[in-house]
C-alpha cells in the first residue's frame, strides 16, 4: 500500500503516546509494568540521584516521601538533598519540586500552600532542608511559616554540619566534633559550642506536631511521617541522617551509627505536640556514648590516649546523654515492644513493630 | 504568563537514566546462602533452618516434608539423639539454643497422628532393587532414601523385628515402643520396600549371594560384638556385657542377681548411661559408673567431654548414679571368679610425644571399692562373620563418605567404625543411597555441599527479639519406671512459638530491611524474578556498593562481594 509507512508512523505515534490503536487489526501499545514499576510503595524519589554511598539523607528523603506521596508537593532547599536529587537536565524526584535558595523554603511552601488553598486543593505541602538550611540560614523563614500556621509539613535532615560546601560547622554540629571550620587543635577539641535544641524552640511555637526520627528506625519515621500527614497546620519532623563523608564512618555503618546515637541517648527519639512532650521511643539499655562516637572519624581526637582533653570531652558528651535521658524520661521500666531494642526487631516477613 | 525555559526544569524521575551503578569500585552485594550452623552440624544432613522457616510460616506439614528430606525418622531422632545441632545453634550466644529435638519430636508425632504422606513417588515395578543388610536406623534410611530415589529396596533383618538397636538398645523410657513402631509402621508401608526378617548373613544370605542378585549392596549390621574387656588379663566368670545385658532384660524383664548389689559400669557413652539407670531403677543398692572422660563443665576441654546426650546425663544424676570421671578400673580384686571389689585409679587423656593423645594414668591414686558386680560398656564392634575380606579389623573404615567398601557395596552406620548415633546412620543411609542411584544412572558421586557455615558473628543481632527456651517437662525422679517417657512433648503453640526463635542463619527472612534500607532504591522486591528463594533482587545499574544492606541483614544473606566475582 502506498500509505503503508505513514500508517505506522501514526500508529508508532499513538503507541508512543498510549492512545487506543486506529483500528482493531492495528497493534495495541503494549505497557508492561517494570519490577522498578510494580513495587509496592510510592516512589516519590528514584534511583540515579547523586548522594555518596551511604547517604543517610537520601535514605531519609526516601522512607518520607514513600510514607507521604502521592499527592504531596515539595519546597526544597539549598543543600545536599538539593543538588544530589537535581543535576540538570534529570530529577530523581516524582511529584512537583521547587527549589528557590538556601533560605527561603518554609517561605515558597507557605506561597505553595496558600495557592492550593486558593485553588481549592488538598495537596500537602512539604518542604525539605538540611540542618544548615534549618537551623541557620532558613531559622526565620521556618519560623514565620510556623507562626502564620501554613499546612505545611517541615522536614529538617539532620546530618550535623555543612556537607554540600565540604563539611563547615553548623549550629547543628555537635560539641567536640571536628569539621572543616571548628578543627581539632591545640586550642580546641572540635567545636567549642554545642548543638542547638531545635526541637524546643520549634516547640515553643506551639505548633500541633514536632517530632524527632532517625533512619535507624524507619518503621518509627514512617509513622511519624503518617501522624504528621494527618495533622492540619504545621508540623515539623528532624530525621538524624548520618553522613559517612563528612562524620568519616564506613559507608556501610549509616544504621548502626544512627541506631547508636539514640541508645546512648544523643539524639532523644521525641514527640511535641503543643509544645508539650506526648511521646519518647525509651532506650531499653543506654549504651556509652563512646559506642557511638568511636565508630566516627569525626570525633577520634576523642580517644587520643595522650591528650588529657579527650577524657574530659568524652565525659562531657556522655553527660549530655545522660541530661537528655534525664530530662526527657528516656530510660525505659522494662522490656517495651517499641522501644529502641524492640523497634528493630524484624520476624519472618518483616519488621515486627510495623505499621504501630 | 511567564514561559519556563528548558534550563529551569525536569521531567519527573529522569535521574533514572543515570546509572550509579558504575561508582561500584571494589564490592558488591549479593545473596549468599550460607549453612545454617544446625545443618552442618547434622550427622543425619537436615536443614533444620528449611524447616523451621516453613513451620515460622505456619506450616507444620511443609516443615515435616522438609524434615523427612533428609531424615525419615524424626520422631525417633528427636527422641535419642545427642542433638549437636542445639550445641552449634547460634541463638546459644543469644538466650539459649532452640529447643531443636523436642520440635522435631512433637513435628514426627504429628506426622503419624495425621498420617502425612511421605514425599515419595512409588518406584516403577521394573526400577532397579537394592539390597540392605539390617533393618536399623541406617538401614530403614537407606531404603527410603532409595525409593525417594527411584530405586526399590529389600532389607534382609536377621531378627524377628525392624529396628534395630532402637528396640534392642534404647530403653523405653528413652524412646516409647508405641513411637518407634509408629513412625517405622508407616516408612515400611512405603510402596517399594520389601523386608524380609529373620534373614541372617552368612545363614540364609551371603554378600556374594546379595550382589549377584541386587543392584547394590548396602552392609548396616550394626555393632553386636562387645569390645573385648578384661583387666589387665582378668576376666570375671560371670561377666555380663553391658549391651548384652540391656538387650536381655529388654527381652525378658530381668538382670542377674548379683545387680541387686552394688555395681560399677565401666565406660562412657549412652549405652553405659542407660544400663547404670536402668539398674538403679531395678533395685541395685548402688551404681557407679567409672569413666575416662570428664564431665561436662567449665574446666573440661570439648573433646574430652564424656560422650553421651547430655540431658541423660543430668537424668542419670538426679536419679542417683554416682560417676568417678578421669578414671579407670586398674585390678578386679577376684574371690576365686567371683569379683569382690575393684581397684581404682585416676587417669587422664594426655597430649605425648608425638602430639597424640594418650591415657596416662597417676600412681598413688588407687582406691579399692567393694562390689557385687562389674559391667562393662566400653562398646561394641562388628561381628565378623560372613563379612570376610570387607572388614578392616574391628570395622569396615570405608576411606570415603559414600561408604563404598566394594564394588557396588556400601557400608552404613556404626559398622562404618567412625559413627556412633542414629542420626548419622540415618545420614549415612541417605549419602549411600545417593551415590547407589548415581552410579546406577551412570553419573559419578553426588558432590558435598562445600556452601560455607554462617558463623554468629554474621548476624546482626539488633534485629532479634530476644525469647526463652521452651521449657520442657521431665517426669519427676519418683514416678520414673521402665516403660513410661520420661521428658515430656511440647504443644502445637510451642512448637510455633519456639520456631518463632529460629534466627533463619545464612538464609533471607525477608524481613524488607535491605529494601527499607537502600539509600538507592537498588533493591527491588519481587517474589517472581527472586529466583534465589528470596524476595529481593539488586538492581545493580544503580547500586553504588556501599555496604549497608548487607551490614543490616539479620541473617548474613546479604554479603559484600569482590565487584569483579
Amino acid at each position: 500500500m502506498a500509505n503503508s509507512d505513514t500508517s505506522k508512523r501514526l500508529n508508532e505515534l499513538r503507541m508512543k503516546h498510549g492512545r487506543p490503536p486506529a483500528s482493531p487489526s492495528e497493534p495495541k501499545a503494549e505497557k508492561t509494568e517494570t519490577l522498578r514499576e510494580a513495587q509496592p510503595r510510592f516512589r516519590g524519589l528514584e534511583s540515579g540521584h547523586r548522594a555518596c554511598q551511604g547517604c543517610g539523607e537520601a535514605l531519609a528523603a526516601r522512607l518520607v516521601m514513600e510514607s507521604a506521596g502521592p499527592d504531596v508537593m515539595v519546597a526544597n532547599a539549598t543543600g545536599c538533598l538539593e543538588v544530589f536529587t537535581t543535576p540538570w537536565p534529570q530529577s530523581a524526584w516524582r511529584v512537583p519540586w521547587i527549589h528557590s535558595l538556601f533560605e527561603n523554603s518554609a517561605a515558597v511552601a507557605s506561597g505553595m500552600e496558600a495557592a492550593m488553598k486558593a485553588k481549592g486543593k488538598n495537596t500537602k505541602i512539604l518542604s525539605f532542608g538540611g540542618d544548615g538550611a534549618t537551623y541557620d540560614i532558613g531559622f526565620q523563614s521556618l519560623s514565620g511559616m510556623l507562626e502564620r500556621h501554613h499546612n505545611v509539613l517541615y522536614v529538617t535532615y539532620d546530618n550535623e554540619a555543612y556537607m554540600n560546601t565540604g563539611i563547615q560547622r553548623s549550629s547543628s554540629t555537635p560539641h567536640a566534633a571536628t569539621t572543616t571550620t571548628s578543627p581539632v587543635g591545640k586550642e580546641r577539641m572540635g567545636k567549642r559550642h554545642l548543638k542547638k535544641d531545635l526541637l524546643s524552640i520549634i516547640a515553643a511555637h506551639h505548633i500541633p506536631y514536632a517530632a524527632a526520627a532517625s533512619v535507624a528506625y524507619p518503621q518509627d519515621l514512617q509513622r511519624k511521617v503518617r501522624y504528621a500527614m494527618g495533622v492540619e497546620g504545621p508540623t515539623f519532623l528532624v530525621i538524624h541522617s548520618p553522613c559517612p563523608l563528612g562524620w568519616r564512618h564506613d559507608s556501610a555503618l549509616t544504621i548502626e551509627v544512627a541506631r547508636r546515637a539514640v541508645q546512648c541517648g544523643l539524639f532523644p527519639l521525641v514527640e511535641l505536640e503543643r509544645g508539650a512532650l506526648t511521646n519518647i521511643m525509651p532506650i531499653r539499655e543506654p549504651r556509652p556514648v563512646a559506642d557511638y562516637l568511636e565508630l566516627q572519624g569525626r570525633f577520634s581526637h576523642l580517644f587520643n590516649k595522650d591528650d588529657y582533653r579527650a577524657q574530659e570531652e568524652l565525659d562531657h558528651l556522655q553527660a549530655l546523654a545522660d541530661h537528655n535521658i534525664d530530662i526527657y524520661g528516656l530510660r525505659g521500666d522494662g522490656v517495651d515492644p517499641v522501644d529502641t531494642t524492640g523497634m528493630s526487631h524484624v520476624k519472618r516477613g518483616g519488621p515486627l513493630m510495623g505499621g504501630r | 504568563m511567564t514561559q519556563i525555559t528548558r534550563g529551569t526544569w525536569a521531567e519527573a524521575g529522569t535521574s533514572l537514566d543515570f546509572k550509579t551503578g558504575n561508582w561500584r569500585s571494589t564490592q558488591r552485594p549479593a545473596h549468599i546462602h550460607a549453612k545454617a550452623p544446625c545443618h552442618v552440624a547434622c550427622p543425619a544432613g537436615e536443614d533444620q533452618q528449611a524447616w523451621f522457616a516453613e513451620l515460622q510460616q505456619g506450616y507444620p506439614e511443609a516443615a515435616w516434608r522438609s524434615l523427612v528430606a533428609a531424615n525419615p525418622l524424626p520422631g525417633v531422632t528427636g527422641r535419642v539423639c545427642p542433638h549437636p545441632c542445639e550445641t552449634a545453634c547460634n541463638r546459644v550466644q543469644l538466650d539459649g539454643a532452640l529447643a531443636i529435638h523436642n520440635v522435631e519430636r512433637w513435628l514426627g508425632d504429628e506426622a503419624v497422628t495425621h498420617g502425612w504422606d511421605y514425599p515419595v513417588t512409588p518406584p516403577d515395578e521394573d526400577a532397579p532393587v537394592v539390597a540392605i543388610v539390617g533393618a536399623g536406623p541406617g538401614g530403614l534410611s537407606a531404603a527410603y532414601h532409595c525409593v525417594r530415589l527411584g530405586l526399590r529396596a529389600e532389607i534382609f533383618e536377621a531378627r524377628p523385628e525392624a529396628g534395630g538397636l532402637l528396640r534392642s538398645a534404647i530403653p523405653p523410657t528413652r524412646l516409647p515402643r508405641a513411637a518407634l513402631d509408629g513412625e517405622l509402621a508407616r516408612l515400611l508401608d512405603l510402596p517399594g520396600i520389601t523386608l524380609n526378617l529373620r534373614q541372617r548373613l552368612g545363614r540364609d544370605i551371603t554378600v556374594e549371594g546379595l550382589r549377584a542378585r541386587f543392584a547394590a549392596v548396602l552392609l548396616s549390621p550394626g555393632c553386636e560384638m562387645p569390645k573385648p574387656w578384661s583387666v589387665k588379663g582378668a576376666v570375671p566368670a560371670d561377666l555380663h556385657e553391658g549391651l548384652a545385658l540391656l538387650r536381655d532384660f529388654m527381652d525378658h524383664g530381668a538382670l542377674p542377681d548379683a545387680a541387686k548389689g552394688d555395681v560399677i559400669v565401666h565406660g562412657g557413652g549412652n549405652t553405659a548411661m542407660d544400663i547404670c539407670r536402668i539398674m538403679k531403677r531395678a533395685g541395685a543398692r548402688s551404681v557407679t559408673l567409672i569413666t575416662a572422660s570428664g564431665l561436662p563443665g567449665p574446666g573440661t576441654a570439648p573433646d574430652d567431654v564424656i560422650n553421651v546426650v547430655p540431658r541423660e546425663l543430668e537424668e542419670a544424676q538426679e536419679e542417683g548414679i554416682a560417676i568417678i570421671d578421669h578414671a579407670t578400673v586398674s585390678r578386679l580384686i577376684m574371690k576365686g571368679s567371683r569379683v569382690t571389689g575393684v581397684e581404682i585409679v585416676a587417669l587422664k587423656k594426655e597430649k605425648g610425644k608425638d602430639g597424640r593423645k594418650r591415657r596416662v594414668e597417676f600412681e598413688g591414686t588407687e582406691r579399692v571399692i567393694s562390689v557385687d558386680m562389674v559391667v562393662p560398656c566400653v562398646g561394641e564392634q562388628v561381628a565378623p562373620e560372613a563379612f570376610e575380606g570387607l572388614l578392616s579389623g574391628a570395622y569396615f573404615w570405608p576411606d570415603n563418605p559414600q561408604g563404598r567398601i566394594g564394588e557396588r557395596v556400601f557400608a552404613i552406620g556404626d559398622a562404618r567404625g567412625s559413627r556412633g548415633t542414629v542420626a548419622a546412620a540415618i545420614g549415612d543411609g541417605r549419602i549411600a543411597a545417593e551415590a547407589v542411584a548415581a552410579e546406577l544412572a551412570g553419573e559419578a558421586d553426588p558432590v558435598t555441599d562445600a556452601r560455607p557455615e554462617m558463623g554468629f558473628d554474621g548476624l546482626n543481632t539488633a534485629y532479634y527479639a530476644g525469647s526463652a527456651r521452651v521449657p520442657v517437662a521431665k517426669l519427676p525422679v519418683p514416678e520414673r519406671t521402665f516403660e513410661a517417657e520420661i521428658e515430656g512433648g511440647i504443644s502445637r503453640a510451642e512448637a510455633l512459638a519456639e520456631a518463632q526463635r529460629c534466627l533463619s542463619c545464612g538464609n533471607c527472612l525477608a524481613c524488607d530491611n535491605c529494601w527499607t534500607m537502600c539509600p538507592d532504591n537498588a533493591v527491588i522486591k519481587t517474589v517472581e524474578m527472586a529466583t534465589d528463594g528470596s524476595h529481593y533482587v539488586f538492581d545493580y545499574d544503580y547500586c553504588k556498593g556501599c555496604g549497608l544492606c548487607s551490614e543490616e541483614c539479620p541473617t548474613g544473606y546479604i554479603q559484600s562481594v569482590p565487584e569483579t566475582s
